[in-house]
């Protein structure tokens, strides 16, 4: 069903979750769903049938194998892991003799009987109570399809082609490691965001790749001219030839950019006038961990730790399976610290507790349920102190507008750590406390705040929406959300002075600090220390390496006095080309 | 892990769980028993080195499987 005409160019926007610039043909990959059929052999072709069953998993042994090196190539043994564990399932007996069983006695064909066996096993798996269980009945599922499909077709790749860009409805991590072997160019699908494993997935390989497109399958034709741009999360179908100079001159120019950030990686976050600036990562998923690294990132600003309850979809995590991830974490980090923002549930993050409220960004959220639940305060807070331990870590709450809440807080805290000497358990008894700043009241009253915590992170985002009053997700008055307005800039420089008297360090952690066209700015206010998906950190080292602080603080007092958001964009532009650092700006388009 | 150590021996290596006996040796067996931490479990080796399997295995209990979430 077509109701756009696709002869002529048009645009279709998506969310970027994956940066770089694709230009080549479409390829529509329908991921066929397989219906089983109960079909029964004559006995005539029993050993035809088996055969065919053998092939199929000898084949299917080989894709996983192929798919476990790659990933342990590109993102380290536990991705593969799960893979490894799917091929020896192939060959365990529970599976293959249980499945040649139902060929020879029952005369299943070999379709049929692999999915009777395994959904024998899912149905015990998913019959438990352990959601790491259930995450295993679908690899069991992934398992099946992989079998079927080499039973019914043979090689899934060979329909795929090379040098194309895969537009789909959605696609698992696993099509898409197996796909970048095919070298395709980029991928569109119709659904899923920028937290979910496919779009990991597509960063860690460097595969340029946009979700949330809503019906780009609908649009797309195999074979149609396509422009991919990750950066800004747009396609272009049917592209003009003005339109492809135009890209094909950004793609050049975005590798160009790619090549000198591999060589930022490893210099010193340092201006031009050697003051140091501490770049730190913002994590949400463990198989990010490898990233810290690999961008050159000093630490962890904002590991956000709810994410680890969403993806089991569970209100509670045991406080053994939080600490057994947060010491991993900590111990890949160090020597560098790693901060744990405390569960933030409520606003956007839809509380699993079957709670609704009308207006959630100003209900109940973040420190204010964690202080109503001891139960889930009190197993996380327990998990973090062990954790303490194995190397550095800071603790950051979500959503404080109060001081008594820090009050209450650290009453809690001093109860555990009571309890670890009680228990004779070692810990570290100074762990640094520090509050999120995004609501205006914080940012207002920071020299209250700043005698009775350790550290300040300034989320940008929430500090913008209710400053501004702005519901970025309202289409309405989306272009109103701006995060350079200078009502937002004087509240972060009232933060850091009030900090800085205190002797306290300041963290920005919002989208802003990944924006290195915002990097001057906040140096310039006094800013310690900035922590952004990792994958932004070379572009701001990059800009951040050549300043000079006396103009930074220049500039940003000529941003206060500024009109409106984009004057100050205005004036940022303008330095940045004085300073050589233009590239930056197109990263922004 | 547990399927990984025990392949190396030749003993038979069962595990027994309420009612239930797997294959110590199968991953799905393994993973289908739904052990969660805290349940009661028996193992049972039979074959020539199953003293040496027995130790193997009993190690990899005691270290709480290096594991990870």
């Amino acid at each position: 069903m077509n109701l756009v005409d696709t002869t002529t160019e048009h645009v279709v926007e998506g969310i970027g979750v994956a940066p770089g610039i694709a230009i080549g043909p479409a390829y529509l990959y329908a991921r066929a769903a397989f219906e089983i059929e109960d079909r029964r052999i004559a006995s005539e072709n029993l050993e035809g049938e088996l055969v065919r069953f053998e092939q199929a998993v000898s084949r299917s042994e080989r894709d996983l194998r192929k798919i476990a090196a790659v990933a342990r190539e590109k993102l380290g043994e536990s991705s593969a892991d799960i893979f490894v564990a799917q091929a020896l399932m192939l060959r365990d007996a529970a599976f293959y003799e249980a499945v040649v069983e139902h060929i020879r006695s029952d005369r299943m064909s070999a379709d049929y009987a692999a999915h009777v066996v395994m959904s024998h096993h899912r149905q015990l798996l998913e019959a438990g109570e352990s959601e790491y269980l259930r995450e295993r009945a679908n690899d069991m599922l992934d398992l099946q399809d992989r079998v079927v499909r080499h039973l019914r077709r043979g090689k899934i790749l060979s329909t795929i082609d090379a040098e194309s860009i895969v537009v789909a409805e959605s696609l698992t991590a696993a099509d898409i490691v197996l796909f970048s072997q095919r070298a395709i160019l980029g991928t569109a699908l119709d659904y899923g965001g920028a937290t979910s494993h496919v779009s990991l997935m597509a960063r860690a390989l460097g595969l340029p790749a946009i979700v949330g497109m809503h019906g780009v399958t609908e649009q797309v034709a195999s074979g149609d001219m396509l422009v991919l741009d990750g950066l800004t999360g747009r396609v272009v179908i049917n592209p003009t030839e003005d339109t492809l100079a135009f890209y094909r001159d950004r793609q050049k120019r975005y590798r160009q950019l790619q090549k000198e950030q591999k060589k930022i990686v490893s210099l010193p976050a340092q201006t031009f006038d050697g003051h140091n600036v501490r770049l730190m990562a913002n994590l949400e998923f463990m198989e990010e961990l490898e990233l810290v690294e690999e961008y050159g990132a000093e630490g962890v600003g904002l590991f956000r730790t709810e994410v680890l309850f969403l993806m089991r979809k569970r209100v509670s995590l045991s406080e053994e399976e939080q600490f057994k991830a947060y010491r991993r974490i900590v111990e890949s980090v160090a020597p560098h610290p790693t901060t744990f923002r405390m569960l933030d549930f409520g606003g956007d993050k839809m509380l699993p507790l079957g709670h609704r409220e009308h207006n959630p960004f100003l209900g109940w959220r973040g420190v204010r349920v964690l202080l109503d639940k001891p139960e889930m305060l009190h197993p996380q807070l327990r998990a973090i102190v062990r954790a303490s331990h194995f190397g550095p870590l800071r603790i950051l709450l979500p959503m404080v507008t109060e001081l008594n809440e820090v009050y209450a807080f650290k009453e809690r805290l001093g109860t555990v750590y009571e309890e670890f000497a009680r228990e004779g358990l070692e810990y570290d008894p100074d762990i640094p406390v520090g509050i999120m700043v995004e609501v205006p009241s914080v940012a207002i009253k920071a020299t209250r705040f700043a005698r009775e915590v350790d550290f300040f992170s300034i989320g940008t985002n929430d500090l913008t929406q209710y400053t501004l009053a702005v519901d970025r997700g309202n289409d309405l008055v989306a272009d109103k959300y701006q995060e350079l307005d200078p009502a937002i800039l004087q509240l972060i420089r009232q933060t850091v002075e009030a900090a800085h008297a205190c002797g306290i360090g300041v963290s920005v952690c919002g989208e802003l600090a990944a924006r290195a066209v915002a990097t001057p700015i906040l140096l310039g206010l006094g800013i310690d220390e900035l922590s952004a998906s990792p994958i932004y950190l070379p572009e701001v080292k990059r800009v951040l390496r050549s300043i000079r602080m006396e103009e930074a603080r220049a500039l940003a007092d000529q941003a206060l006095q500024a009109r409106d958001a984009h004057e100050v964009t205005s004036l940022l532009e303008v330095w940045l080309r004085e300073h050589d650092c233009d590239v930056a700006s197109m990263l922004e388009a | 892990m547990i399927v990984r150590a025990a392949a190396k021996f030749q003993a038979d290596f069962f595990i027994r769980k309420d009612e239930f006996e797997i294959n110590g040796k199968s991953i799905i067996g393994v993973m289908t028993l739904a052990a969660e931490q805290g349940a009661c479990l028996t193992l049972v080796f039979k074959g020539e080195d199953e003293n040496e399997a027995a130790g193997a295995i009993a190690r990899l209990f005691e270290s709480g499987f290096g594991e990870e979430l």
